[in-house]
C-alpha cells in the first residue's frame, strides 16, 4: 500500500499541474459523453419517426417496383393487394395499402412538386401515426377529396384549412390529370421529410382520379418490434408472403438507406473529432508527466539507489498518471452525465432554427432533439481515460529508466 | 544487529577500471583500483576533484558497474549481478546517504524512514516501530510528521540516516554527507553516524573532500588520479 499512497501523495505534490491536466481529461470525456448521447438519441429518435410516420416497419411492393422505386411507376402497382393484406392478417401483422405518386402542387403564385401519399384513412392509422400530428383542421375522411398537408409545405405553398388546392400529375395509364383538392388539415410531424413535401389524399379518392382500378402502389407493414424487421420479414417471404411471387418485402432499413448512410458518416466524422479531442487530453497527460518525471529524476536516482527496481518506479509513475485520469474521467463522466441528463430530460428545440433554413440535417428530427443514455459508452469512457493516461506515461517512464543511476544522482 | 553477524559489511574490490567518455576523449576514472573493506570500518575515500573517489564509492553501492575487475560484498560478487539482482542487494544490504538529502518532499519524516523498510514487505506495525525508534535514535523524536520542508539541514540530514540505517544494512555509503551543512551541524551528523558505527558495528564508507570528514575516520583512503595514493588506518 505504500507506493499507491506514495503515488496519490505525489498528486498534490503538482496541483496546478494536476488539476490543469485532469481538467483536459473532464472536458474530453464530458464531450465525448455529451455528444455520443446526442447522436445516440437523435438516431433514436430518428428511427422512431421513420417507422412511425415514414417506412413502417417493412413494405410490400411489386419486385418491379422495387427496382424502380425512384420513378415512383404507377404501372408496377400490385394489382390486388386485398389477398395479401388478408394473408398479412391471418400472420398476426397490421398492414396498410398505399398508393405513392408524384405531382406539381400549383396554387396562384406558383407551383412546387410534391409528393403525394394516398393512404386508406382507417387502415392505415394501424401502421402509422398521422391523426395525432393533425394541428390544424382534421384528419382525412374516406372518399372525400381532400388533402392533408404537412405544415412546411402547407407554408411554402401559402395554404390553410379549407383552401383549394390543385394538384397536376400522370395517371396510371400515363394520361394528365388535375386533381381539385380541398385542404382539410395541416399536421406538424416529427419527422422533417413528411413536413417539408408531402400530401396526403384519402386512397378511394385516388384509386379513382389516379385509374388505378384497385390496385396500390404499396403494403406498409408495422411489426412489434421493428428492429427486429429483417427476421420477420424473411419469415414472411417463406410463410404469408410465398402465395404472391411477384412480391417482395423489404425492411425499414433498405427503404431508409439514404439516412442510414448520412447517420454513419455523421457518426464516422464526430467519433473522428472526438478522437482528436482525446489525443490533445492525451498530449496533456503525457507532457505533464513528462515534466513530472524530469523534475524528479534524481529523486528517481535515490529511489533506484534504495533498491526499488524498474517495475516498482514504473508502478509509481503509472499510479500516479492513473490517478490524474481517473480524476479527470470522474470528473468528466460526472459533467458528461449531467449535461446528459439535461439533454434526455429537456432537448434542445431545434424547430425553430429548421423552420428558419429548411436545412436538412439528414436526422429524421424537427422538433426537439433529446439524447439518449448509452451506459457501454460512458463506462468506457471512464475506463478509457484511465488507460489512455495509463499508456501515455509509459513512455517518459521508459526513457528515465534508461538513465544511470549516477546520472540521476547527478540531475540537477 | 545482523550487520556485525556474519561478514556482511566487508568489501572487496580487486583490480577495478572504470572509464567514462567525456566527448570524444576518454577519462580513466579508477585505474585498476583494490582495496579491502573490512566489517565496521568507519572508512573515508578522499581526494581532490577527478581523482575518482565518488566513483568508488557509486561502485561499492552497486549504482554503477565497472569496466573490469571484482567486487564483492559480504561474500557476494556483485559485479556480475543483473540490473533487477542489484536493486534487490542493495535494498537488503546497502544504505544511501546522499550530500542533498534526497528525502521525498510529500512524505513525513516517519514515512520517508519507512519507504526504505515498506521495500523489504515488512508488517505495518514492526515498519511503525523501527521507523519511531530509529528517529529518536537519530534525536528526531517529536519530529515524526514533519515534512521535509519544515525541518533545517541537519534534521533533515538526521532523517537520511535514519532512512538508511533503519533497515539494519550492512554498509551504509554517503557522499559527501556534509557538504550541505554547516559545520556544527556537520560534525553533529559525523558523530551521530560514528555512534551508529560503534553501536551496531555498521560498515561505513564515505566520499568526501571535508577535512572534518577525513578527521572523523578511522581508515582514511586517498586517491589521486584513479589510484590509491595512501592508505591510512587511525
Amino acid at each position: 500500500m505504500f507506493l499507491p499512497g506514495l503515488a496519490w501523495k505525489n498528486l498534490s505534490r503538482y496541483r496546478k499541474r494536476t488539476i490543469i491536466t485532469a481538467s483536459a481529461i473532464a472536458f474530453g470525456l464530458a464531450t465525448y459523453i455529451f455528444m455520443d448521447g446526442w447522436l445516440k438519441g437523435a438516431e433514436v429518435e430518428s428511427e422512431r419517426n421513420l417507422v412511425l410516420y415514414e417506412t413502417g416497419s417493412s413494405r410490400v411492393l411489386t419486385r418491379a417496383y422495387w427496382a424502380e422505386r425512384e420513378r415512383m411507376p404507377l404501372s408496377s402497382a400490385i394489382e390486388d393487394p386485398e389477398p395479401v393484406i388478408a394473408a398479412l392478417r391471418e400472420a398476426g401483422i397490421s398492414a396498410a395499402p398505399r398508393t405513392l405518386f408524384a405531382g406539381e402542387a400549383v396554387v396562384e403564385e406558383g407551383s412546387m412538386p410534391v409528393r403525394v401519399i394516398a393512404i386508406d384513412t382507417e387502415r392505415d392509422e394501424q401502421v402509422f401515426a398521422f391523426r395525432q400530428t393533425v394541428t390544424e383542421g382534421r384528419y382525412l375522411a374516406a372518399g372525400e377529396p381532400g388533402a392533408l398537408l404537412g405544415e412546411w409545405l402547407a407554408q411554402d405553398l401559402g395554404l390553410a384549412v379549407g383552401d383549394p388546392l390543385t394538384v397536376t400529375t400522370r395517371t396510371r395509364s400515363g394520361f394528365h390529370q388535375t386533381l381539385d383538392l380541398e385542404v382539410v388539415g395541416i399536421l406538424n410531424c416529427p419527422n422533417p421529410a413528411i413536413n417539408k413535401g408531402t400530401l396526403f389524399m384519402p386512397l378511394d379518392t385516388a384509386d379513382t382520379l389516379m385509374e388505378m382500378e384497385g390496385a396500390v402502389t404499396e403494403i406498409d407493414l408495422k411489426y412489434r418490434d421493428y428492429r427486429a424487421a429483417e427476421k420477420m420479414n424473411a419469415g414472411l417471404a417463406a410463410g404469408a408472403l410465398a402465395a404472391f411471387p411477384g412480391l417482395t418485402v423489404v425492411s425499414w432499413k433498405d427503404l431508409a438507406a439514404d439516412y442510414l448512410a448520412i447517420s454513419a458518416t455523421k457518426k464516422g466524422g464526430s467519433n473522428v473529432m472526438l478522437f482528436l479531442v482525446f489525443i490533445i487530453a492525451a498530449v496533456g497527460v503525457s507532457n505533464t508527466m513528462l515534466m513530472t518525471i524530469y523534475e524528479r529524476i534524481r529523486e528517481l536516482g535515490m529511489m533506484r539507489a534504495l533498491g526499488m527496481r524498474d517495475r516498482d518506479i514504473r508502478r509509481v509513475f503509472l499510479l500516479e498518471a492513473g490517478g490524474i485520469g481517473l480524476i479527470g474521467s470522474v470528473a468528466g463522466v460526472g459533467l458528461g452525465c449531467i449535461a446528459n441528463w439535461a439533454m434526455v430530460r429537456w432537448g434542445i428545440d431545434f424547430s425553430v432554427f429548421m423552420d428558419m433554413s429548411e436545412m436538412d440535417i439528414g436526422y429524421r428530427i424537427s422538433t426537439i432533439s433529446h439524447s439518449a443514455w448509452n451506459a457501454p459508452v460512458i463506462v468506457t469512457a471512464l475506463a478509457a481515460g484511465v488507460l489512455a493516461c495509463v499508456v501515455v506515461a509509459m513512455l517518459p517512464v521508459r526513457r528515465a529508466l534508461k538513465l544511470q543511476i549516477t546520472d540521476c544522482l547527478r540531475h540537477t | 544487529m545482523s550487520s556485525s553477524e556474519n561478514g556482511r559489511g566487508t568489501v572487496s574490490v580487486e583490480n577495478v577500471v572504470k572509464t567514462y567518455a567525456a566527448g570524444e576523449s576518454v577519462v580513466h576514472a579508477l585505474r585498476g583500483v583494490s582495496v579491502q573493506v573490512a566489517q565496521g570500518d568507519f572508512l573515508s575515500i578522499a581526494g581532490p576533484s577527478g581523482s575518482g573517489k565518488t566513483t568508488l564509492l557509486n561502485l561499492v553501492g552497486c549504482i554503477d558497474a565497472p569496466d573490469s575487475g571484482e567486487i564483492t560484498i559480504g561474500g557476494t560478487r556483485v559485479s556480475s549481478m543483473n540490473r533487477d539482482a542489484l536493486a534487490m542487494f542493495r535494498r537488503r544490504n546497502l544504505g544511501f546517504v546522499f550530500q542533498t538529502f534526497n528525502l521525498i518532499p510529500v512524505l513525513t519524516a516517519a514515512e520517508n524512514v519507512s519507504f526504505a523498510l515498506s521495500l523489504l514487505g515488512i508488517a505495518d506495525r514492526e515498519i511503525r516501530e523501527r521507523t519511531r525508534a530509529i528517529l529518536a535514535e537519530v534525536g528526531l523524536a517529536g519530529m515524526e510528521d514533519r515534512l521535509p520542508s519544515r525541518l533545517s539541514g541537519g534534521q533533515q540530514q538526521r532523517v537520511a540516516v535514519a532512512r538508511a540505517l533503519v533497515k539494519e544494512p550492512s554498509i551504509v555509503l554517503a557522499d559527501e554527507p556534509t557538504a550541505n551543512l554547516d559545520s556544527d551541524t556537520g560534525r553533529a551528523i559525523l558523530e551521530l553516524m560514528r555512534s551508529m558505527n560503534e553501536q551496531h558495528r555498521t560498515t561505513f564508507v564515505f566520499s568526501t573532500h571535508d577535512q572534518m570528514v577525513m578527521d572523523f575516520a578511522r581508515r582514511l583512503l586517498r586517491l589521486h588520479d584513479g589510484a590509491i595514493a595512501s592508505d591510512e588506518r587511525r
